[in-house]
């Protein structure tokens, strides 16, 4: 053709099938293994139709020995084989030949279906390398041939028979789908599907091949198949049962004028799994990539939960639950049967309609907010499943922010921001001073030797872990800092290979509070890091007791003994000035690494549980900093008068 | 690695936890008996005293400095803490008798904070110069403060029982003090018993202090024993109430609060009382404003006059206008041969007799202390006593001699005398050579010696200092005494009277409750269709009670839950599920609703209303002896679905049950359940029909009574399979249940056709096929039936 000449002989209408074998992919979704199938769904669905109107009650699919070949026979009414008044052909050819003609339009003879173009079975024949369909209705039997898309002859009578029923056997066409044959598993796995969206229908799958018969049938409907979905994810549902609603309001019309779904069902319940899952048909006819069903049933289910949750206060004041933490877990089908329903595609896998949405939405809202108030076990399960999501989800915020707050050039991102980390990364000549208090802290920073010390300051006295539940003591900020500073996990997930320092220094005050503080890290590490103590990675520092200054110059002194030496080697003349220690922050960042810090000078205290003494440490932590305040005052009494230095 | 020692880890946490808890225990949180003062509270004292010198008659000075004095050189803890304590030594909402006179704002009744210390200023009270004023007559010892550059006092010489006219409150570390403030001219008329009658008891005691006195007043409502026991074991709780008066203004009546209890929050008490009020949880009040000035005055409007005692009475219980005041009286109590005194819980007359030791022996140092100034100044008026003897010759050998300590040395040789004495000597300034001068001198001199004899009188008996001490506590009474502000113990009229019905208005409502289990109130509806429900609902019962009355809903588990009508909600919406009232089990529905209003009770038959003539017991299916303990009509009768049915007591569960209800029947296992429960009297007969199509009809009474939930007796033998579908109870033998066959064929259920025995088969009215449907209609109850 010349460039430029483009006339209206170039414009081609293309007749009858033509059009199907031209562009197959507008009808079927493509030519590949799903186009393939998706030829069986078209005459399988046309059969499921005639069932779910209440005229087929059996279906069969045969899968031919050579595997291309299949057969969909019903025990419906039979295509019509008189000749059509109009086309003055037979029904049943016009059905098979003729895109868009079908008894689907008007819902005289069907009232929902999942074909509704009318052009399932011809677009089949179209292209099949070769197609019989055999009718049996009126005491006989009727046949037709077709190659192609193309009758061989007209529809004939072969013989009386009983009953109705249609019958096609097909053999897609090499020349569109090349060698592909259909699978076995998707086959049956597809057909069980419709098992469950159509309760009591029964489809037999005769495997010719591998000589095998399937018989699919579940009187439970979406129950059933949501038991199944559960099985095979290998899930558990958190609920005794599911919430299942049936409901069949045919030709009802709602407030908007647009009719209501002729029959809902709708199946779900709740699994521990992070996932949600959602699975849709309408009309049968699965609707993988969602629609407007999907979106009226998610806003129902949050809807319905959160309106239980806050007429019986469950939900916690401090905490905000998002619809995606009620929906998670969540497993669901729902299954909808629509007059006029309105697909994304011939493939269908998007619904439409927009009105859908909202009704869904009302029904299964009031019905599930029901079925919450009647079910207190369940609904109490779902809403603490939602507040654990929602807490998840905010401490997985946190640790993000915390991550975003670091430098960016830092490598260890999950650290605490108020640790000044050493630059060692070897564990073993590691060590970590926590320190009471920011002002200590900035002494401890400025004094330390960056290579091997590291610094964490702690504000003000730490969460009692003998007194506060687990869950507080996880979320303690003070504490999940230290944890976390350290790297070696807490409680079940401690794991000492990750532990960051093999000293963990206590480093407080030498005054009362200092001691509290002290008691109330071993006590936290006793509890939930006890290996920690057992491996001797716990520590006591030893800052002086003693502050004394004679004419220009101060010592410091660990104890008595040392003060006493001190004393003695002053001049005569010199009147010296003791002073009891009292903060670290008293001292110069210098003194505090020649009396405290460096390792060739400090003193340290190894915590440790020794043997036949493990009773005794329990019961001094339980009694010392449990919950009972009379075992406390006794044991405080007990031992008054071995006290020797007390603040004033 | 060096210089690392093991240590145990029980060992290191027990010796530094105790460390810490003495710490706390003796020196922070708890006040010492003697003078009733924490450290820090000490500490800002005496430092206001003795270095700031912020004495009652001199000027303010800014609290920071008084803080910044207090820490530097005594208290090494937070500035906010010392701040807080000083700034509560000013309130006088905190204390009887504030020891710190502040300028500037320093906190309010309504828990508004003070300003920051940088703008207010402050000075001494008088009365807390009592606690310090003797401090510079060694009447009590000193230690050095923390960092060794100073001393400060261990404890003030309080010249009053400070501990218990100001009180005081700690928390420390397994113990706690909390001793209300008391009125000083009681706490004092008490020490003075005790020191005339070393003997009394606290009985006797408590007749002088009558109990605790706040600063804010109030009532305390606790009996005299009661208080009694409390001040002998040292705990106890004490209730305080808020006082209030009637005013009348203009046609309006109000109530006048004009005292709240110790240590609340007004401001907060007043926002409880108006949510109260905008909840129209006290109906009786309308109004709440605060008109405080100085002066409490928080003004509630009535409704009507005569509703205040009703109003009062749900404040009290509501609010904390009442509140109780936990009583403990745990000090720091010196010890013999104890260097750190040890905390005890006291009695009241431990207390005193604690304080009333520490003053005998302030008094004792004070006396010594001023006995040892006047026998050094007897001894130079002696020296000038003899040198005035020879005055000339004195004269001459100072002139004579060659410097001042020559002199001394040849003064000291001629009249025997001492340094002490030639000092004084040669300090004298010539004038007081006069020959005057020799008279005042020995004036002086017989003065001072005179005075030193009436010390050593006092000293040389115990007697003498307790009479000090008796003299120097009436003269404080009387100087500092102030008339009590709590009244104590509660007369008759302040006994109110508290009914739970006295806040329900009352009023007729029309209560529904859905099939579904929804349930509200509203107070009219135009027409029954029009009442609002949720879609695909119906009402099942309608009924109009009074909002006093109670209401019972019967579930198929065989419980009774019962609510006040008021505590429905009043909606036109949808109202709220059952569930939201009452701990339903899962799947529990409503089956029977009851309303107690009498009105909605059933006409009890003639027979019934009396009480029961002897030979009307005949008419009971029961023997005589056991007719006098049989509950009366009106009962409840009940048929589950296995067809038993029992008849009890309505009445049983015409009040308010928790949220678990009370059993009324038992029902077995899951899949049994009650059908319906109605209101009987006795005459009316029992319509039943299966679902295999069996029906039967029997007199009420047929039906044993029962007492507590039992499973019930028989009502209709049936085949494993089958179940109870439709009871109803007809008052007349044409009426009773309507069943529906599957094909639509309706059967009634009416004693005339199918009349028979309890327990029976029944009529055979399908042989094949079921009921389906029992027609229910709503329960609806709108006109009273029981009215005269």
């Amino acid at each position: 053709m010349a460039a430029g000449r483009y006339t209206a002989r170039d414009i081609k209408v293309m007749e009858g099938l033509e059009a199907v074998r031209k562009r197959p992919g507008m009808y079927i979704g493509g030519t590949g293994r799903a186009g393939l199938h998706h030829l069986l769904w078209e005459l399988v669905d046309n059969a499921v139709d005639e069932a779910m109107n209440g005229y087929a009650s059996h279906i069969q699919v045969i899968l031919h020995k050579d595997a291309r070949t299949a057969s969909v026979v019903d025990n419906g009414r039979g295509i019509p084989v008189g000749i059509h008044p109009k086309f003055k052909k037979s029904a049943l050819e016009l059905v098979f030949t003729t895109l868009h003609a079908g008894g689907k339009f008007d819902q005289g003879s069907y009232v929902t279906s999942g074909g509704l173009h009318g052009v399932g079975a011809s677009v089949v024949n179209a292209l099949s390398s070769s197609l019989t369909v055999t009718v049996r209705r009126e005491g006989a039997e009727w046949r037709q041939e077709y190659r192609r898309g193309k009758p061989r002859g007209d529809v004939r009578q072969v013989g009386p028979a009983r009953g109705s029923g249609t019958r096609i056997q097909f053999t897609p066409d090499e020349q569109i789908f090349g060698e592909r044959a259909f699978d076995p598993d998707k086959v049956r796995e597809q057909l069980d599907v419709k098992a469950f969206l159509n309760p009591g229908l029964r489809i037999v799958l005769r495997d010719e091949a591998r000589g095998v018969t399937h018989e699919l049938q579940h009187e439970g409907g979406l129950r059933d198949y949501l038991e199944h979905l559960l099985k095979r994810s290998q899930q558990r549902s958190i609920l005794g049962e599911p919430f299942v609603l049936e409901r069949e309001d045919g030709g009802a019309v709602n407030g908007g004028g647009f009719p209501l779904p002729v029959k809902l069902s709708l199946a779900l319940h709740w699994t521990e799994s992070p996932k949600e899952q959602l699975l849709s048909f309408v009309n049968g006819i699965p609707t993988q990539d969602g629609g407007t069903h999907e979106q009226g049933f998610r806003d129902a289910v949050v809807k319905a939960v959160r309106s239980w949750a806050d007429t019986h206060e469950k939900f916690p004041r401090n905490l905000k639950v998002s619809a995606e933490d009620i929906r998670e877990g969540l497993v669901g089908i729902i299954s909808l049967f629509l007059v006029e329903p309105q697909f994304q595609g011939q493939t269908k896998d998007k619904l439409n309609n927009p009105e859908v949405r909202g009704q869904i939405d009302q029904m299964l809202r009031a019905a599930l907010e029901q079925w919450l108030h009647e079910h207190g076990t369940a609904a109490d399960l779902i809403v603490s499943r939602a507040i654990q999501a929602a807490r998840a989800r905010m401490a997985s915020r946190a640790a993000v922010q915390q991550v975003r707050r670091k430098s960016p050039v830092s490598r260890r991102l999950n650290l605490p921001g108020k640790l000044a980390d050493c630059s060692s990364n070897d564990p073993t000549i590691s060590e970590i001073f926590i320190v009471e208090g920011d002002s200590a802290g900035g002494s401890a920073k400025q004094g330390r030797d960056r290579e091997t010390m590291a610094i964490l300051p702690l504000r003000g006295k730490v969460l009692n872990a003998e007194q506060a539940t687990v869950a507080k003591v996880r979320g303690n900020n003070e504490l999940s800092d230290l944890v976390r500073a350290l790297g070696c996990g807490m409680g079940k997930d401690l794991d000492l290979s990750r532990l960051r320092y093999h000293r963990v220094i206590l480093l407080m005050d030498a005054d009362s509070d200092g001691h509290h503080i002290a008691t109330l890290l071993l006590t936290f590490f006793y509890r939930y890091l006890p290996e920690l103590i057992h491996q001797g990675h716990v520590y006591l520092a030893q800052p002086p007791l003693y502050r004394i200054t004679g004419g220009k110059k101060t010592w410091w002194a660990a104890d008595d003994r040392e003060k006493e030496r001190i004393l003695a080697r002053l001049p005569a003349r010199v009147k010296p000035e003791i002073m009891r220690f009292k903060g670290l922050g008293e001292m110069m960042p210098r003194t505090l690494f020649e009396t405290t810090l460096d390792p060739r000078r400090r003193r340290l205290l190894q915590v440790t549980i020794p043997e036949g003494h493990r009773s005794d440490t329990e019961v001094v932590i339980s009694s010392l900093l449990g919950r009972d305040p009379s075992a406390r005052y006794k044991e405080i009494m007990a031992r008054a008068g071995e006290v020797e230095e007390l603040d004033v | 690695m060096n210089g690392i020692e093991p240590v145990a880890l029980h060992e290191a946490t027990r010796r530094r936890y105790v460390n810490y808890a003495l710490s706390v225990i003796t020196a922070r949180a708890l006040p010492d008996v003697r003078d009733g003062l924490k450290p820090v509270q000490r500490r800002i004292l005496y430092a206001m005293f003795h270095n700031l010198r912020l004495l009652p008659e001199g000027r303010f000075r800014k609290s920071a400095a008084v803080v910044g004095e207090a820490m530097a050189k005594y208290h090494p803890h937070g500035d906010t803490s010392i701040y807080d304590a000083m700034v509560r030594m000013a309130q006088p909402f905190s204390l009887l008798h504030p020891l710190v006179d502040g300028h500037g704002n320093f906190g309010s009744p309504d828990g508004d904070a003070a300003a920051a210390m940088r703008y207010t200023e402050c000075k001494l009270t008088p009365i807390a110069l009592e606690l310090l004023r003797e401090l510079r007559q060694r009447t009590v010892d000193f230690r050095p403060t923390y960092d060794g550059q100073l001393f400060e006092p261990i404890v003030l010489p309080a010249r009053f029982p400070q501990l218990l006219v100001n009180g005081s409150e700690g928390i420390a570390v397994g113990m706690a003090t909390r001793v209300p403030p008391h009125s000083l001219r009681e706490v004092i008329d008490a020490c003075l018993l005790l020191i005339d009658n070393p003997e009394a008891t606290v009985p006797e005691l408590c007749r002088k202090l009558k109990g605790p006195d706040f600063p804010t007043g109030g009532l305390i409502l606790n009996d005299r024993a009661d208080l009694v026991s409390i001040y002998e074991t040292g705990s106890g709780p004490v209730r305080v109430q808020g006082t209030w008066e009637l005013e009348k203004r203009g046609r309006k009546h109000f109530v006048v609060v004009t005292s709240i209890p110790y240590a609340q929050n007004k401001a907060s008490l007043i926002e409880k009382i108006g949510a109260l009020v905008a909840a129209r949880k006290v109906p009786q009040l309308q109004d709440v404003r605060d008109e405080s000035t100085e002066i409490c005055r928080i003004v509630l409007e009535l409704r009507r006059r005569d509703d205040a005692q009703a109003a009062m009475a749900y404040l009290f219980k509501h609010t904390p206008l009442q509140q109780t005041y936990h009583v403990n009286l745990t000090a720091l109590c010196p010890q013999r041969g104890a260097e750190v005194p040890v905390p005890a819980r006291l009695d009241l007359r431990t207390l005193l007799r604690h304080w009333l030791r520490f003053r005998f022996d302030a008094v004792r140092r004070r006396f010594e202390f001023e006995l040892q100034k006047l026998r050094e100044r007897i001894h130079i008026l002696e020296g000038f006593e003899i040198i005035f003897v020879d005055l000339d010759e004195a004269i001459r050998i100072i002139r004579a001699s060659e410097g001042r300590r020559d002199a001394s040395e040849r003064l000291m040789d001629r009249f025997g005398l001492d340094d002490l004495q030639t000092d004084a000597i040669l300090d004298l300034k010539l004038y007081r050579l006069s020959r005057l001068e020799i008279l005042e001198i020995r004036q002086e001199l017989d003065e001072k010696r005179s005075e030193a004899e009436r010390i050593e009188a006092i000293l040389a008996e115990e007697r003498g200092i307790w009479g000090v001490v008796r003299e120097e506590l009436v003269q404080l009474r009387a100087s500092f005494g102030k008339p009590r502000r709590t009244r104590i113990g509660a007369s008759d009229e302040d006994e109110l009277d508290y009914r739970d019905d006295a806040y329900i208005v009352a009023e007729d409502t029309f209560v529904i409750l859905t099939r579904d289990g929804w349930i509200k109130r509203q107070s009219s509806f135009t027409d029954i269709s029009r009442i609002r429900i949720r879609e695909g609902d119906e009402i099942a019962w309608l009924i109009r009670a009074s909002t006093r009355s109670s209401m019972a809903f019967f579930s198929d588990q065989g419980r009774a839950y019962v609510m006040k009508v008021d505590d429905i909600p009043a909606t036109t919406g949808y109202g709220g599920p059952v569930q939201k009232h009452f701990q339903f089990a899962d799947r529990e529905r409503v089956v029977g609703v009851q309303s107690f209003d009498p009105r909605n009770l059933p006409l009890l038959p003639p027979s019934a209303a009396d009480p029961p003539a002897p030979g009307a017991q005949a008419a009971l299916p029961l023997s005589a002896s056991e007719a006098p303990a049989e509950p009366p009509p009106p009962w409840g009768l009940a048929v589950s679905l296995r067809g038993r049915t029992a008849r009890f007591a309505l009445m049983a569960h015409s009040e308010p049950s928790t949220r678990a209800g009370r059993k009324y029947m038992r029902v077995s296992g899951a899949d049994d359940g009650v059908v319906a429960v109605y209101p009987c009297v006795g005459e009316e007969h029992v319509s039943l029909a299966s679902e295999r199509g069996r029906v039967l009809s029997f007199p009420a009474t047929d039906v044993n009574l029962i007492r507590g939930a039992g499973k019930g007796v028989l009502a209709m033998k049936l085949r494993p399979e089958d179940r109870i579908l439709a009871f109803e109870l007809s008052a007349e033998r044409g009426g009773g249940a309507v069943v529906h066959t599957e094909r639509g064929r309706e059967v009634v259920v009416t004693p005339r056709r199918y009349g028979a025995s309890r327990a029976g088969r029944g009529a055979v009215v399908l042989k094949r096929g079921r009921f389906v449907r029992w027609d229910r209609e709503p329960v609806v109850i709108l006109d009273e039936q029981g009215e005269e």
